[in-house]
C-alpha cells in the first residue's frame, strides 16, 4: 500500500463528510421517533408524535400514565442505547486504527471487562455513591486497555496477533475476577450482576443518564479531531512519526478517550459486546476508511445499532425482556461472520 | 463419540481418576436399580422415577427450603449436608455445608455417604445428577408451583425420610391455617396487587411461581399472574401502565435492606401514591416450605387488614 495511493483514496472532501453525516442524523431521528413508538405497552401513535415533535412540552392528548411511559421511560432508555452505542462503536473504530488491527475492539481487548471490574468494585466499597461507578469504570477500563498494551509489545513491537492474545488473556483473566467477586455478593444481587453483565439498559431513568451521552459526544468529537494523526499511524508508527505525527501523545489521547467511552457505557449498561467490531467495519465498507469520516459514522451507525437491537430486546417477548447484549451478540456474530467472508 | 479427539478423554480420565470413580464409570445403571438395596420406587416432580432405600437415615439437602421441610417434618438429626443459604431452623446452619445452591461441591456430597439429594427445581445440573447415580446416590428434585405444590413437597420429603405421619399432620395443620384466611377473606375485594422481587431491574413473579398462587389465595389479583415463567424480567412501561392497587416486596429476611423501596416506573402507582406498599419477609415468600403459609398469613393481613379485625 503505497503512500500516494493512500492519498489518493482518502482524499475526501468535507463536503462528503457532511453529507454522510447528515444523511446518517435523519436516520437516527427516525430511528428514535420509531423506536419511541414501540413497546410492551402501547401508546396512540400521533398523539405520541405530536408529544415528541413538542419535545414534552405539551401533553398532546396523551393520559399522564401514557406520557410517564413515553418521557419517564421509554425515551431515557433509547437516548442511553445512544450513547452506548455510539460510545462502543467510536471506541471500536479508534482501536481499530491504531492498532492497525481489525478484530481490536473493547470487549476483545478486555477493556469492557476491566470497566465491568471497575463498576463491580464501586457496588462493593462504595454503594451508595453513584458517581463513583462511571469513575472506576473509566479507571478500570484504562488499567486494561494499558495492561493489554504493554502484554503485546514485544520487542518487534505489538503485532496484531500479540495484541488480540494479549487481549484474549486479559478478557479471560478479568472474567475469572468477575466470578470470583461474584461470588463474594451475596445471592439476591448475583441476579441482577448476570444480567447487567450480558448488557442491561432498563436502568436509563437516573440523574447520570446524561453523564454517558455527554461522554459520547465528547469522546466523539475529541477522536474525530485526532482523526487525521489516525490516518497517518495507519501507514505505520515510524513513518506516521517522520510525517509530523506525535505518536506517544495520540497514543495516550486515543487510549484515555476510548477508556472513558467503554468506561461510561459500561457503568451504565454492563458489557454491549459486537457493537465496537461490527459497527466500525460496516461503516468503513459503506464509507470507506477515512477516519475523518468513518469515527464520526460509526458513532452514529453504533447509536443507530443499540437502538435497534434494544427495541428487539425489549418488545419480542414483552412484557417481558431479553438483555440487549444477547440481541447484539444475536445479529452482531451472523454479520460479523458475512462480513469477514466478504472481505 | 462426544470425546472423539484424544485429549478430551484424556482429562476426562483424569478427571475420574482425581474422583477415585473409575470404577463407579463401569458400573451399568442396573447397579442404582438393584432391588435389594433399594426397595421404595418415588415419582419425583421432574416426573423421574427415584429408587430409594428402606430406611434413610443420611439425606443431603440443596435448598433452604427444602433443609425447612427436613426439620419440620421432624428428620433434621438425619441431614448430613446442606447448603450456605439454609438459615432456618437454626440448627441448620451447623449442618455441614456442601456449597451454595447453584454451586455444590460434589466430593463433598459423595464423601459425606448420603442416600439421598433433595434438589428444588429441575434446573439444577444433569450432569451432577447423573454422578450422583452413579455412586448409588438417589437424587430426588422437587418443583412445586402452588401451595399445594408445597404441601406435596413436604408429604413426599416425609415419606422419603420414614416420617410420612408427621408429614401428613403438618400438611393437615398447614392446610388448616391456609383455609382459615380462605374464610376469612370471604367477604374481602380482591386488589390489583404488583409483586416486586426486585426493583433495578425489575423481577416480578409469573404464572409459574408458587407465589403467584399465595397471593391469590391471599385476595390479591397480581398484575403479572399471566406472565410466562416463574421469575421474569418485567417491562417498567408494563409495570406503570398496570397501576397496581398495592404492592408487595419481599424483603427484610435473607434479603437484608435490599428491595425496601419501590421501583421508579411504580413510583407514581395508586399503590405507592396510597401508601399501599408492604414489606413480607422475603425468606417466607421465596421458599416454597412450611413457612409459605406465613407468608401467605402476612400478605392477607397486610392487603385486608379489616378482614382479620374480629
Amino acid at each position: 500500500m503505497t503512500s500516494s495511493r493512500q492519498g489518493n483514496r482518502n482524499r475526501v472532501t468535507l463536503r462528503r463528510t457532511l453529507i454522510t453525516l447528515l444523511v446518517l442524523l435523519v436516520a437516527l431521528v427516525i430511528v428514535v421517533g420509531a423506536a419511541s413508538l414501540l413497546g410492551s405497552e402501547r401508546l396512540p401513535v400521533s398523539n405520541s408524535l405530536c408529544a415528541l415533535t413538542t419535545l414534552g412540552t405539551r401533553q398532546c392528548g396523551l393520559t399522564s400514565d401514557q406520557f410517564d411511559i413515553l418521557f419517564q421511560i421509554r425515551l431515557p432508555r433509547i437516548l442511553l442505547a445512544a450513547a452506548v452505542g455510539g460510545s462502543l462503536a467510536t471506541a471500536g473504530a479508534s482501536y481499530q486504527a491504531l492498532l492497525r488491527n481489525p478484530l481490536a475492539e473493547p470487549y476483545l481487548l478486555g477493556v469492557s471487562n476491566g470497566a465491568a471490574v471497575g463498576t463491580m468494585l464501586a457496588l462493593l466499597f462504595f454503594g451508595s455513591l453513584e458517581w463513583s461507578r462511571p469513575l472506576m469504570a473509566f479507571a478500570g477500563a484504562l488499567v486494561a486497555t494499558l495492561a493489554v498494551y504493554r502484554l503485546a509489545r514485544g520487542r518487534v513491537g505489538a503485532t496484531p496477533e500479540r495484541l488480540i492474545l494479549a487481549g484474549v488473556i486479559v478478557t479471560t483473566f478479568l472474567s475469572s475476577v468477575i466470578v470470583f467477586v461474584t461470588t463474594l455478593m451475596d445471592a439476591t444481587r448475583i441476579r441482577s450482576f448476570t444480567f447487567w453483565l450480558l448488557g442491561d439498559l432498563s436502568g436509563a431513568n437516573t440523574s447520570l443518564l446524561p453523564v454517558p451521552i455527554a461522554v459520547a459526544i465528547i469522546g466523539a468529537i475529541i477522536l474525530t479531531l485526532n482523526a487525521r494523526s489516525l490516518n497517518l499511524l495507519m501507514l505505520g508508527e515510524r513513518d506516521a512519526f517522520d510525517l509530523g505525527v506525535e505518536v506517544g501523545r495520540v497514543r495516550m489521547t486515543i487510549f484515555l478517550v476510548a477508556s472513558l467511552l467503554v468506561g461510561s457505557s459500561v457503568a451504565a449498561s454492563g458489557s454491549v459486546g459486537y457493537v465496537g467490531l461490527v459497527v466500525p467495519h460496516l461503516t468503513r465498507l459503506s464509507v470507506g476508511s477515512d477516519n475523518r469520516i468513518t469515527i464520526p459514522s460509526a458513532t452514529i451507525g453504533g447509536a443507530l445499532f443499540v437502538i435497534i437491537a434494544d427495541t428487539i430486546a425489549r418488545t419480542v417477548i414483552a412484557p417481558r425482556e431479553l438483555p440487549v447484549g444477547a440481541i447484539t451478540a444475536l445479529i452482531g456474530a451472523p454479520l460479523f461472520i458475512y462480513l469477514l467472508k466478504r472481505v | 463419540m462426544f470425546f472423539s479427539s484424544s485429549r478430551p478423554s484424556k482429562t476426562v480420565a483424569l478427571l475420574l481418576l482425581t474422583l477415585m470413580s473409575a470404577s463407579a464409570c463401569s458400573r451399568s445403571s442396573a447397579v442404582l436399580n438393584n432391588p435389594s438395596t433399594h426397595t421404595r420406587r418415588m415419582l419425583d416432580d421432574a416426573g423421574r422415577e427415584v429408587f430409594l432405600p428402606d430406611r434413610v437415615d443420611r439425606v443431603i439437602s440443596l435448598a433452604p427450603n427444602l433443609t425447612e421441610i427436613v426439620f419440620a417434618v421432624g428428620a433434621g438429626r438425619r441431614l448430613v449436608g446442606d447448603t450456605t443459604y439454609c438459615d432456618y431452623p437454626i440448627e441448620a446452619k451447623t449442618i455441614e455445608k456442601v456449597g451454595d445452591t447453584q454451586h455444590p461441591n460434589l466430593e463433598r456430597i459423595i464423601a459425606l455417604r448420603p442416600q439421598v439429594v433433595l434438589v428444588s427445581t429441575a434446573s439444577q445440573l444433569e450432569v451432577f445428577t447423573e454422578q450422583l447415580r452413579n455412586h448409588d446416590i438417589a437424587v430426588f428434585i422437587t418443583d412445586p408451583h402452588d401451595l399445594e405444590g408445597v404441601f406435596r413437597s413436604i408429604e413426599q420429603v416425609g415419606e422419603i425420610v420414614g416420617n410420612a405421619e408427621q408429614a401428613t399432620a403438618l400438611v393437615s395443620m398447614l392446610r388448616g391455617r391456609a383455609a382459615a384466611v380462605d374464610n376469612a377473606l370471604k367477604q374481602s375485594p380482591r386488589i390489583r396487587t404488583f409483586y416486586q422481587l426486585s426493583a433495578e431491574p425489575l423481577y416480578t413473579a409469573g404464572h409459574d411461581s408458587f407465589v403467584t398462587d399465595l397471593l391469590k389465595r391471599a385476595g390479591a389479583d397480581s398484575v403479572t399472574a399471566n406472565v410466562p415463567g416463574a421469575w421474569p424480567k418485567y417491562s417498567a412501561e408494563s409495570a406503570l401502565a398496570a397501576r397496581p392497587d398495592a404492592i408487595i416486596l419481599p424483603t427484610g429476611g435473607s434479603m437484608g435492606e435490599g428491595n425496601g423501596t419501590v421501583a421508579k416506573a411504580l413510583a407514581a402507582s395508586p399503590a405507592a401514591k396510597t401508601g399501599r406498599v408492604y414489606k413480607i419477609n422475603d425468606d417466607h415468600l421465596v421458599r416454597p416450605g412450611p413457612r409459605a403459609v406465613d407468608g401467605l398469613e402476612e400478605m392477607a393481613r397486610a392487603l385486608h387488614p379489616e378482614a382479620f379485625k374480629r
